[in-house]
């Protein structure tokens, strides 16, 4: 059996665990290829122009999934205690029912993890029926599922990767290598060096925003040319729980917690020179942690961006934006340091962007 | 460098929906400033600017440093042969602090855009520019001020008049026309419907672009709007503070490429400006496009050529075009201009 697992939205965090899954099974999955012009335009036709622009490139990569028996589409209510999930990541596979093609079924499967393990272990029993797997064999798919997420989870820290720590999962499943070694690469990839010179970027946002680079114009791959990027997978999970402290309600979506509480951990940081909040139109979590951040990043005068992504293929707009941001930080800088503005670093490099 | 009395410094803003051209003095005067409509031809409209200059210069006169912005820069720059490439924010707040050092907010509406700018101690502390919808920005206005078929020159004097402005939703300008209507056929006079208009496009600019910005005196208001006056009391009435409506408002994009190109040729005193020479509005530039087919991106390329020579070639993600460009000619602004300075 060939399971085709669309390159959006839910890959980005949790592929991991449902690589190791179908891998311990004995299953085939085959990814969508990343994304690019007519994958983005399919996805536009096929779903209501009121959702947002992940969804729009989930059914995009759907209708890419070629010569496979069937499209995994779970529904990943939640993956921690205590949160959810977005409230689109819930509503799949029905919202999205539309763009699969005609013929081919659809695996489904409910994870929610506020019920706990065992209703979890259940759920994935029950789907187990479909795939003819054992109970046992389940339970055992499942610990290699949880392994091969921690083993990701892991790498992340700084200088981590999405590219190669995702591209050594994909060789696992695909049978390339025994098993994901992604902790081994990390001390690899040396810690950035201090360089002062350079202006330091946290860039915030739903991972399926920051690393889609299509679909954000390569914003990172043009950050990292000029800057050092940090981003949310960079901070540790102890630092993003205590910069979350200070909030009067718990937030409700996991995705949100984790930004809110690495961005709030990018504003306290002094070696950060600014922030870039990566949203894309019609985000409702997004539509609350910008401007919460917003806030926090006031207070102590960090220079502060939000960036809003859509389907626009015109760069005009996101490069005067950048451009300026960092015209502006460095401006800054120099005007600090006392340095004369009249400078060479005036608008060194701006034009290249 | 010695500045002599016919050495100028050009400024080229190239907008949507304006082309702004700025004459610098040596002294930093404006010796003149050209105000064009682009018309979506941004290449012959750049050419008729160089025309009408040269008739207004003298053949004595030199121009030793040009500077593009605007969101045709790069266009611009390439055409023309610039020293300095600079964003729109950057140039604006260039020009603003040079009129007057202490200002602390500009407040800039175009025709498709508008922004604001916070400054402290003469720099750039924070900014914002408008999102996907173009509802507090000149084009509202133009519109509305064709459905009422009023000139939009006399708008603004026509706001003034109301005694009483009535209220308009100001979110979207279907939701405005609607509301304009309704006002409309209840016999509000033209005056107080056209004040409750300018209200409602303040209040729509400063909930969006201005969101969460510390607005503080002195505020420059700037761009193509500021020459009306029914904004500009609106403005006024809103944030409880006088608006300074600089001598240039309309150019100061241009100027402030003008005073970079300035600064930049301060900064390096022996170089010569890449500038290609006021004859340019006599040759042929061509541009042409095609789908590059490498891979499954499909990326739209632009290609300028001045008489089958190429210029520069951009719109590529890899890199593929605008790179082969560089080695060849040594004309492209993208990379070239850059990588010789950093040298």
């Amino acid at each position: 059996m060939k399971i085709g697992f669309p390159r959006a939205l839910f890959f980005f965090d949790y592929f991991p665990f449902w690589a190791g899954f179908f891998h311990c099974l004995g299953i085939e999955v085959v990814t969508s290829p990343a994304t690019q012009r007519q994958i983005m335009e399919q996805g536009l036709k096929k779903v209501s122009d009121e959702t947002c622009l992940p969804l729009k490139l989930l059914a995009g990569h759907i209708q890419a999934l070629k010569d496979v028996d069937a499209i995994f589409l779970p529904r990943m209510v939640s993956v921690e205690l205590d949160t959810y999930n977005c409230p689109k990541f819930l509503g799949i596979p029905e919202s999205i029912v539309s763009a699969v093609p005609a013929g081919i079924p659809i695996l489904t499967v409910v994870l929610n993890w506020r019920k706990g393990q065992r209703q979890v272990l259940k759920d994935l029993q029950i789907f187990g029926i479909q795939l003819e797997k054992s109970k046992l064999e389940i339970r055992k798919a499942f610990s290699e599922g949880q392994a091969w997420q921690k083993q990701y989870q892991d790498s992340m820290g700084a200088g981590w990767d999405f590219e190669e720590s995702m591209r050594k999962i994909e060789d696992a499943s695909k049978g390339l290598q025994h098993a994901p070694s992604v902790v081994e690469s990390t001390p690899s990839i040396p810690v950035t060096v201090q360089t002062r010179e350079r202006l330091r970027i946290a860039l915030v946002g739903h991972s399926y925003l920051t690393q889609e680079s299509y679909a954000n114009r390569n914003l990172l791959g043009r950050l990292r040319e000029k800057t050092e990027v940090e981003l949310v997978q960079h901070v540790s999970q102890e630092d993003v729980d205590t910069n979350l402290l200070g909030l009067r309600k718990k937030l409700f979506w996991n995705h949100a917690k984790q930004i809110f509480g690495a961005g709030n951990k990018f504003v306290r940081d002094r070696e950060i020179d600014g922030i870039i909040y990566l949203s894309c139109f019609g985000c409702g979590t997004d539509s609350l942690v910008q401007d919460m951040l917003a806030r926090k990043a006031r207070e102590q005068h960090k220079p502060y961006m939000v960036i809003t992504l859509d389907e626009h293929s015109g760069e005009a707009g996101l490069v005067t934006r950048l451009e300026a941001f960092l015209d502006m930080l460095e401006r800054r800088r120099t005007h600090e340091s006392y340095v004369s503005t009249y400078g060479e670093c005036l608008d060194r490099d701006s034009n290249t962007l | 460098m010695v500045l002599g009395e016919d050495n100028y410094f050009l400024g080229v803003d190239v907008g949507s929906v304006s082309t702004n051209i700025v004459l610098l003095r040596s002294d930093n005067t404006v010796a003149e400033t050209l105000y064009l409509r682009t018309q979506g031809r941004p290449m012959q409209t750049i050419q008729e600017g160089i025309k009408l200059l040269r008739t207004k210069m003298k053949t004595s006169a030199e121009i030793i440093g040009v500077g593009t912005t605007g969101s045709a820069r790069q266009l611009a720059a390439t055409l023309l042969g610039a020293d300095v490439v600079k964003n729109e924010i950057t140039a604006h707040a260039v020009a603003a602090s040079r009129v007057d050092p202490r200002v602390q907010t500009i407040l800039e509406i175009g025709g498709q855009d508008s922004k604001i700018i916070i400054l402290r101690d003469g720099v750039v502390a924070d900014f914002a520019m408008n999102t996907v919808c173009a509802a507090g920005t000149g084009s509202f206005l133009d519109q509305q001020a064709a459905r009422l078929s009023i000139p939009i020159e006399e708008f603004g004097s026509l706001a003034l008049q109301a005694k009483h402005p009535v209220q308009i939703a100001g979110r979207c300008s279907v939701f405005a026309e609607s509301d304009m209507i309704h006002k409309q056929q209840l016999g509000h006079s033209l005056p107080d419907i056209i004040a409750g208009l300018c209200q409602a496009m303040v209040r729509n600019y400063l909930n969006n672009v201005g969101k969460n910005k510390d607005i503080r005196s002195p505020i420059f208001f700037q761009g193509g709007v500021a020459a009306n006056p029914g904004i500009r009391k609106a403005f006024e009435d809103e944030l409880g503070q006088p608006m300074i409506v600089p001598e240039h408002y309309g150019v100061m994009g241009a100027l402030g490429a003008a005073y970079l190109a300035q600064e930049k040729a301060g900064m390096r005193a022996e170089t010569r400006t890449k500038f290609r020479g006021l004859q340019l509005g006599e040759t042929q530039f061509q541009a042409k496009s095609f789908e590059c087919s490498g891979c499954a991106n499909r990326c739209e390329i632009v290609e300028i050529m001045q008489e089958g020579i190429s210029l520069a070639k951009w719109g590529d993600r890899c890199g593929k075009w605008s790179t082969a460009v560089e080695s060849g000619v040594g004309l492209n602004i993208t990379k070239g201009a850059s990588e010789k300075r950093r040298a």
